[in-house]
């Protein structure tokens, strides 16, 4: 086990500065008491020597006089002896409260020890948190809205991130729940334990910085520090990918252009999934019931990079005819359509633009990417349109130029990665509603109708429960006392439970067995782990209800539970008084 | 030798001799206390107090311990006698005094762990 960070070494920095400026100003102080108690009187107008002063009277002139405050002579006028004494104690003193001070701005002006102190602060506000959380190394695009996406979840989150200016953002940010930053090198191992991988409430780290060494670094040593972290990271590089797969644990590795060109892959196999996967992402723009369906017949891919060659395999993969243009020769061979040169509307020309059906703009160039399209609409006004947007701050642009789908790397990434984090399950979901089987396409269209109906214009949350005893304590309860408790019954509303609550339960995984879209009827087992999507006040109305087993009592027999110690005894003489009579 | 070490051990052996010092004589007896002896007492426990500032190792924890409980006490012990003198008016009366030197009694006991201390980590570093 790896020693915790030491706390108390900015205690020590502190004590150990300090030590010579409080030793010279006890020293002064000290001395020009006892020299002001010894030194004789003024005479006074009877002709005798005053008292000479006492320590506490010398005490308190000191005490003015060397913060410059001057008081005045006490407690009779000075003697001149007394008044020479006094010019050096002032002086002297004055003297050694600048050093002293001086000292003090110097300990908090010096680097290491700003360092030192925020490093103290921020393992102390991480250790503050009690909840589950996770670290975020890399505070970019991607981290900042992945923060988001967590915080409308209310998930802590740890940031460290390389540029100070992000975490100066980041502290000006406004959140819901604890989201400490620190500018420092994620890969250092001090710093990821000072950010809590060890702890047991730390459930996973997210490696995205830009840097694919530093990515590979800051997982092998969360690894190492801790077996059982879950571990998200982004690659570009097939060995690095490697790599991490032999890990051990539970790894993944997120590609934004491979989750593309899977989320396209689905919506060409079904128009609805498209709209689904954007409004569960609460997207605002979203709206789910849309069916976007990209058109079979001929397409064509200006830039074949990272992007491109996914959607060029996807769109090959449903039988659709593609020509790639991309200035890179490189690649010539792997496509037989393939046109060298940018994508101005001579190639597009030369590529039959107006005979095709649709557009992919999927360099890694805004300009370009908003010009090819510019060029192709003009060619053919009526192309179905993908764009790549590599920058957030183009939106507004993009947004403008109404193309059907705008794949943002950035956005796709932190999105995954909150799927991930927040409703692990969804994966075997998509992967049942997307299996190609009979009556899938129209199931996928239940459970659209379904949401649509339950709810509809409201942001939608996807929430996991594990149901155990932290978690969902009257389930539990209920269950240790052999009782049943069916799903159906946890889905009433506890003010009226004839109406239902605004929650789509979506699977239920049961140990080995994963069930999609579970039965009213199904019978709920301790460990079981459910996700669900529903509104905001949905999901607080189930937490309310598996928690307390007063709502839970009235949502699955219709009856109140007495909850006074008064309610309850009439509530058995009540019980019992009707069993007499019956025996009668 | 370290000079260090010398003032270290310098001040806390000073700090308790004076102390000692202080106390000694009949309690309740103002002739034998010095006032000015109170403060140096003081002085130098002040003295060893910030010298011991910022060691991290166990036993400087204990020393440093020993050193502000001394502290305290001499402290209250000059903040009585103030108050007996200048702002009560009764004067340091022998019930005044004899409780002012009970609680440097208590401050002398403070030094002699101090003292015992440094001694037996010096010996244990011989070795």
């Amino acid at each position: 086990m790896p020693r915790p960070v030491d706390l108390t070494r900015v205690t020590f920095i502190i004590m150990r500065e300090m030590r010579r400026p409080i030793m010279a100003l006890l020293v002064v102080y000290s001395f020009s008491i006892l020299g002001m108690t010894l030194i004789p009187g003024s005479i006074n107008e009877h002709g005798v020597e005053n008292e000479k002063m006492s320590i506490f009277h010398a005490f308190y002139f000191m005490t003015y006089t060397a913060t410059t405050t001057g008081f005045g002579e006490i407690p009779y006028a000075f003697s001149d002896a007394q008044r020479f004494w006094a010019i050096i104690c002032l002086y002297t003193s004055v003297v050694i409260w600048v050093y002293a001070i001086g000292a003090i701005v110097r300990l908090l002006q010096n680097p290491f020890f700003v360092r030192a102190l925020e490093e103290w602060k921020f393992s102390r506000s991480v250790n503050r948190i009690a909840s589950d959380y996770f670290i975020l190394c890399g505070f970019g695009d991607t981290g900042s809205v992945l923060a988001r996406g967590l915080n409308e979840y209310r998930t802590p989150c740890v940031i460290i991130d390389e540029n100070e200016e992000r975490i100066k953002a980041l502290h000006l940010r406004n959140y819901n729940v604890p989201m400490p930053g620190l500018y420092a090198d994620a890969s250092v191992p001090k710093h990821l334990l000072e950010a809590g991988v060890t702890r047991s409430n730390c459930k996973a780290i997210i490696a995205i910085t830009n840097n694919e060494e530093v990515n590979l670094k800051i997982s092998t040593t969360a690894r190492v520090l801790n077996p059982n972290i879950e571990i998200i990271t982004m690659s570009k590089l097939e060995d690095v990918e490697d790599t991490l797969a032999n890990l051990g644990g539970e790894v993944h590795v997120v590609d934004p252009f491979k989750t593309f060109a899977q989320v396209l892959a689905a919506t060409m196999h079904n128009a609805g999934f498209y709209a689904l996967n954007r409004w569960l992402i609460q997207n605002k723009k979203g709206t789910i019931g849309s069916y976007i369906k990209p058109p079979l017949g001929k397409w064509v891919i200006c830039g074949y990079g990272r992007m491109g060659s996914e959607v060029a395999r996807v769109l090959t993969k449903y039988g659709v005819d593609t020509t790639i243009i991309d200035p890179d020769a490189r690649h010539v061979n792997e496509h037989e359509n393939y046109i060298v040169g940018r994508p101005t509307s001579k190639t597009l020309d030369e590529a039959k633009i107006n005979e095709a059906v649709g557009i992919v703009a999927s360099t890694s160039d805004d300009g370009h990417n908003l010009g090819i399209l510019l060029n192709a609409r003009h060619s053919n006004p009526n192309l179905f349109t993908i764009t790549r947007q590599n920058h957030h701050y183009n939106e507004v642009t993009f947004a403008a130029t109404k193309t059907n789908i705008i794949m943002q790397p950035t956005l796709v990434t932190a999105q995954k990665i909150l799927f991930l984090l927040i409703a692990p399950l969804l994966k075997s979901f998509f992967a049942y509603l997307l299996e190609n089987k009979v009556g899938r396409a129209r199931e996928m269209e239940r459970v659209i109708e379904t949401l649509k109906n339950t709810i509809g214009d409201k942001t939608p949350y996807l929430t996991s429960l594990h149901f155990t005893h932290e978690k969902s304590k009257a389930v539990i309860q209920w269950l240790n006392r052999g009782e049943t408790v069916f799903l159906g019954d946890l889905l009433r509303n506890p003010d009226n439970r004839n109406r239902a609550l605004e929650v789509v339960v979506f699977v239920i995984k049961s140990g080995d067995q994963t069930i999609v879209l579970p039965d009213h009827n199904y019978r709920i087992k301790e460990d079981d782990e459910v996700l669900f999507c529903s509104t905001k006040l949905g999901e607080h109305l189930f937490h309310a209800i598996v928690n307390n087993e007063y709502k839970l009592h009235y949502t699955q027999n219709g009856t109140f539970l007495p909850r006074s110690w008064a309610a309850k005894t009439l509530a058995n003489f009540m019980k019992k008084r009707a069993s007499k009579q019956k025996t009668n | 030798m370290n000079l260090e070490k010398v003032i270290f051990g310098f001040f806390i052996v000073l700090a308790l001799t004076l102390n000692f010092s202080f106390f000694l004589g009949e309690i309740g007896n103002l002739k034998h206390h010095n006032v000015f002896e109170l403060f140096m007492v003081i002085v130098v426990n002040l003295i060893a107090t910030i010298l011991k500032l910022g060691d991290r190792s166990q036993i400087g924890a204990v020393l440093l311990a020993t050193s502000l409980v001394a502290d305290l006490q001499l402290i209250m012990a000059a903040t009585y006698w103030t108050f007996a003198e200048h702002i009560t008016g009764t004067g340091v009366t022998s019930e005044v005094i004899a409780g002012i030197v009970s609680l440097s009694g208590g401050a002398l006991l403070a030094n002699i762990i101090s003292a015992v201390i440094l001694v037996s980590e010096t010996l244990m570093s011989r070795l």
